[in-house]
């Protein structure tokens, strides 16, 4: 099945572990195909930024995998193709590609936050922040409250 | 502004002080000034240190410490505590008179004048985005949010300032 690449919102209710866990590996599948998109349209330093992105995404998912296994639950599989944002055809595009996955990351970890286990929820906020500053690279800018929605 | 945050992190208050009997709700004029909650002392300390950071930035920008570009930047990373300030301000309401809102305000008033360097910045961002993370195990999953995107916010700072 296509899945858009996008993540939900932060989460403010009780959320259960696994549940965000899920959710956060569902972006690192997202962001793994989308560098995979963005790459080939990227050359020099920001072609080799994007392959280390990459395997720090695959790196993530392996974590997260192992996470959800042990806790009895099973990692869900990532989809075999995912419909991008927008039109990604040169190295601009490629980056607010690489942008818009890293936000997607950023809030998927925030749904960790808000788990009572404050090992996951601490995970979840240091996770955030390395994905936060990959979005900054590739965005150019920082952001006032990354992971959550502008109003 | 951020609707999720407007829409889903509640305001705390401050704990009223309660009677024993649940005959009445609301706050016991007799039982003296109300305690406050754990959470409120915690948002306080955080909005303090918040208080604090901007000082520094003032600092170093009133002090030209920087070149014209470099100070944009710090101008821009200025703006952006201004903006966590606000968003953790708005979580708090304290009684009018509270000793506590008196002393969270003159806990920021302190700011040492000492050289600002950008690797003091650094360093203040640094500090600040690990302290919001040793707290946020211990607040409620909304607050704990907001404290985790301010410190992704803060780490991406410490990136912009050449860290």
């Amino acid at each position: 099945m296509t899945r858009v690449m996008a993540t939900s919102g932060p989460v403010s209710g009780p959320v259960s572990a696994v549940q965000a866990l899920q959710a956060a590996l569902a972006a690192e599948d997202a962001a793994i195909f989308g560098y995979g998109v963005a790459g080939a349209h990227l050359s020099g330093n920001r072609k080799s930024a994007a392959e280390q992105d990459w395997t720090a995404h695959n790196e993530a998912r392996d974590t997260l995998s192992a996470m959800i296994s042990a806790i009895g639950a099973a990692p869900t599989a990532g989809q075999a193709f995912y419909r991008l944002p927008f039109e990604v055809n040169d190295a601009a595009s490629a980056a607010m590609l690489a942008a818009y996955l890293e936000e997607g990351v950023t809030r998927a970890y925030l749904g960790l936050v808000a788990v009572s286990d404050q090992r996951l929820r601490m995970f979840g906020a240091l996770a955030m922040q390395v994905s936060a500053e990959r979005a900054a690279f590739w965005r150019g800018s920082t952001e006032a409250f990354p992971g959550l929605e502008p109003s | 502004m951020l609707a999720a945050s407007a829409a889903a992190l509640p305001v705390l208050l401050a704990t009223a002080g309660c009677r024993s009997s649940d005959a009445f709700a609301g706050p016991d004029p007799l039982a003296g000034r109300p305690a406050l909650s754990p959470d409120v002392i915690t948002l306080q300390a955080v909005i303090a240190a918040e208080q604090a950071m901007i000082k520094l930035y003032q600092a170093a920008v009133n002090a030209n410490l920087a070149a014209t570009d470099r100070l944009r930047v710090l101008e821009g990373l200025l703006a952006q505590h201004r903006q966590h300030l606000g968003q953790l301000q708005a979580r708090l309401v304290l009684p009018s008179g509270s000793p506590s809102a008196q002393a969270s305000s003159s806990a920021s008033a302190g700011v040492a004048p000492l050289q600002v360097t950008i690797a003091r910045l650094r360093a203040a961002e640094r500090a600040s985005a690990a302290d919001l993370v040793r707290r946020l195990v211990a607040v409620p999953p909304a607050l704990a949010q907001l404290f985790a995107s301010i410190a992704a916010s803060d780490a991406t700072h410490v990136v912009a300032l050449g860290g």
